[in-house]
C-alpha cells in the first residue's frame, strides 16, 4: 500500500475512534451504529485526496458528530 | 491481573478438587496467595497451569484465530485468497477503511489496544500476527 498522507491518517484516526465509540452503545444496537458510521465514510470515499478543504470540513463535521452521537444516552440510530 | 486470576482459578480448583486430594492441595492455597510460583504436584494442577501460562500464544493459534476473524468479515471479498501471507489490500480487496475495522477486530479478539501508530502499519496477516506475538498481553 502507498503511504498515506497526514490528511489521511487523520481520517482513518476518526474512524478508529468511532468504531472504538461503537463498542460502548448497547450490544442489541451496536450494529446500527456501525453501519451509520460506515455509510458517512463511505458517501466521501471517491473524494479527490487533494480536495484538503472537504477532507477538512468532512474531519471537523465528522467529530462534532462523534462528540454528538457518542453521548450515552444516545442509545440507537437509524436513517 | 494474571496474577489474581491464577489465584483465583487455582483456589476454585481446589476447591472442586475431590476429597482424597485435599490433604496435599490445601496448604498450596493457603501459601499460594503469597508464592503463586510454588505449585503441587502437576498433574492436580495442570488446567490452573494452562490459565496461567503465559507464553501460551502460539504462532499457529493467532494465526488461526486472525484467519477466522477473517473469514467472517463481510467485506473480504474471495476468500480463497486467504492464507497467512494475505495482503489485506492486495489479496483480500479491503481498503484502508476496512483495514481498520480488521485491526480492530483483532485488537477485540486478543484483549489488547493496538496505538494508532502500530495499527497504520499492519497491512498483512503476516504483519498481524508478528505484531500480536510481540504482544506480551495479549490472550
Amino acid at each position: 500500500m502507498t503511504r498515506l498522507s497526514g490528511l489521511q491518517r487523520e481520517v482513518l484516526s476518526l474512524y478508529r475512534q468511532c468504531m472504538r465509540a461503537v463498542r460502548e452503545k448497547p450490544a442489541d444496537t451496536r450494529d446500527n451504529f456501525r453501519v451509520f458510521a460506515r455509510t458517512e465514510f463511505r458517501r466521501n470515499v471517491r473524494l479527490d485526496k487533494k480536495d484538503f478543504g472537504t477532507i477538512e470540513y468532512l474531519l471537523r463535521k465528522g467529530h462534532r458528530q462523534l462528540e454528538i452521537y457518542r453521548d450515552p444516552g444516545i442509545r440507537n440510530i437509524s436513517r | 491481573m494474571i496474577r489474581t486470576a491464577f489465584l483465583r482459578t487455582a483456589r476454585q480448583a481446589i476447591r472442586s478438587a475431590p476429597r482424597y486430594h485435599a490433604p496435599i492441595a490445601r496448604p498450596v492455597a493457603r501459601s499460594s496467595l503469597f508464592q503463586s510460583k510454588q505449585v503441587a504436584p502437576a498433574t492436580y494442577f495442570q488446567a490452573v497451569r494452562s490459565y496461567s501460562a503465559h507464553a501460551g500464544l502460539s504462532k499457529d493459534e493467532v494465526e488461526g484465530r486472525i484467519m477466522d476473524l477473517l473469514k467472517n468479515f463481510d467485506k473480504v471479498q474471495d476468500a480463497s485468497k486467504l492464507n497467512a501471507q494475505s495482503h489485506f489490500h492486495n489479496d483480500l480487496g479491503l481498503d484502508s477503511l476496512d483495514t481498520v475495522e480488521v485491526v480492530m477486530a483483532i485488537e477485540e479478539e486478543f484483549s489488547i489496544e493496538i496505538p494508532d501508530k502500530e495499527a497504520d502499519a499492519i497491512h498483512s496477516v503476516n504483519q498481524a500476527v508478528e505484531y500480536i506475538l510481540a504482544q506480551p498481553d495479549a490472550h
